[in-house]
């Protein structure tokens, strides 16, 4: 009897046993198989941070280029604005001095012509009436090279400047002119607008200057015209002069530049030069559209500003 | 009673132009003797008036005609010293410079300058203007007395 008790347990405790190790079997396999799937899930993770470090580094390698190219620029930003000013300063400095020895050299090319014309020779004449017109030239273009460079100062805080006074005004200045042309002056609502006053009124007055001058065989009809874009105003001085070839439209805004010969059109051509320049510095821009044949009109805008002196809308330069 | 002759001290440092304003002042004047002294700076300004130096014979000038930018003592100090002395302040002074500047014409009258003209760029008016100053102080205006 107690052998098959015996025997009975030690059947059980075998099938026990027997059933412990075919569960940790099977548990095995399933973690053997679980061990797998994890395995390369881990290995593909491990695979996708790999990628990702290095993408990250690569941005970071990116950004650390870019913050350094834009150092870079700004440093380069600052030495032309520096050299910029040097040359102002340079500019500035020279077409004063020179005006001195050039007064002196007009003054006694002028004193000879009155003193001497008619009485040496005809060549002495011619030569005496060369020297007095290049010694004039000359100092026009210094007068005019002073004018420009001036333009360099520091003109902030702006003020308000009604253009409408701003147009009258300099109507007021050219009233010779327009008489002598027969010309016609109209403009429509002008704004207020956040300037420097004298540097608006010389904007003005040499884009009306410029319209009755290249006048056609018509008397000249000019118009003043103001439009409220988005973020600024666009005003238009329209003529019907001789119009310039769109060739041009460009090179007509550069110091000294002149389309026609100085026996028909006078001046040094640093009107427009003036224009632009005046224009830009108070974060605006200027061009023009023309016919020839027809006219012109001349647009310049200026940036929308609250009464600080800051345009309302950030200008991108 | 019209004036017989006149004592004119110019203060320029410009030779140059101290030639032309002679020429103009001795050139048109009808028969009114002109003396003309010319100093090239403000400190010969001042000595010339205080009879020092190289001036001990200087002759008290009727007008002076008087340049803004000289060397050694400016013309703005100069007409200030001249407004300010007891014995020179009623000398007439004319400025007589190239600036045009607003700054520039404001100081010179504050100082007590009698008048301002600005050298003309152009000889013609230059020449006009110079006549005109003679015109004026020569003949038209009365002068104190020495």
């Amino acid at each position: 009897m107690a052998e098959i008790l015996v025997l009975g347990c030690l059947v059980v405790v075998c099938l026990g046993f027997f059933f412990v190790v075919l569960q940790v079997l099977k548990s095995k396999s399933k973690l053997l198989q679980l061990s797998a799937k994890d395995l390369q899930d881990e290995i593909t993770i491990r695979k996708r941070t790999e990628e990702l470090d290095q993408t990250i580094k690569n941005l970071q390698a990116e950004v650390m280029a870019r913050k350094r190219a834009e150092n870079e620029l700004a440093k380069r930003a600052e030495e032309l604005a520096s050299s910029n000013k040097e040359l102002d300063r340079f500019v500035l400095i020279a077409s004063h001095d020179l005006q001195e020895p050039l007064r002196r050299a007009k003054n006694y090319a002028q004193l000879l012509e009155q003193r001497y014309k008619g009485r040496l020779d005809e060549k002495a004449d011619k030569f005496i009436e060369y020297m007095v017109d290049g010694v004039e030239r000359m100092q026009n273009l210094v007068r005019d090279l002073l004018a420009y460079s001036r333009l360099g100062k520091a003109d902030l805080p702006f003020e308000r400047v009604d253009l409408m006074k701003v147009a009258r005004s300099a109507m007021q200045d050219l009233e010779a002119v327009i008489q002598e042309n027969n010309a016609t002056i109209t403009y429509g609502d002008l704004p207020v607008v956040m300037a420097n006053p004298a540097q608006i009124e010389q904007l003005m007055q040499n884009l009306l200057t410029n319209a009755l001058k290249f006048r056609g065989d018509a008397p000249p009809v000019i118009g003043i015209i103001a439009e409220k874009k988005q973020h600024e105003w666009q005003v238009a001085v329209k003529d019907n002069g001789i119009g310039i070839l769109p060739e041009y439209s460009e090179k007509i805004f550069q110091i000294f530049e002149r389309l026609h010969d100085r026996k028909e059109y006078s001046g040094t051509g640093i009107g427009l030069a003036i224009c632009k320049k005046i224009v830009e510095r108070h974060g605006g821009r200027i061009w023009m559209r023309s016919v020839v044949g027809e006219g012109s009109i001349f647009y310049f805008t200026l940036p929308l500003r609250s009464t600080v002196g800051e345009p309302v809308t950030p200008t991108y330069a | 009673m019209p004036r017989k002759s006149i004592d004119i001290l110019i203060a320029e440092d410009d030779p140059a132009d101290v030639d032309l304003i002679k020429e103009v002042l001795t050139l048109h004047n009808g028969g009114l003797i002109v003396n003309i002294s010319v100093v090239e700076n403000g400190e010969d300004a001042m000595n010339f008036l205080h009879k020092k130096a190289s001036f001990q014979e200087a002759l008290r000038p009727d007008l002076v005609i008087l340049d803004l930018n000289m060397p050694r003592k400016n013309g703005r100090q100069v007409l200030k010293e001249i407004k300010s002395h007891e014995r020179f302040k009623n000398i007439p002074v004319v400025i007589l410079t190239t600036s045009n500047a607003v700054e520039d014409i404001d100081l010179s009258y504050k100082l007590g300058a009698n008048s301002y003209v600005t050298k003309a760029d152009n000889l013609l008016d230059y020449q006009k203007n110079i006549t005109a100053l003679e015109e004026y102080w020569c003949k038209v205006a009365s002068l104190p007395t020495k």
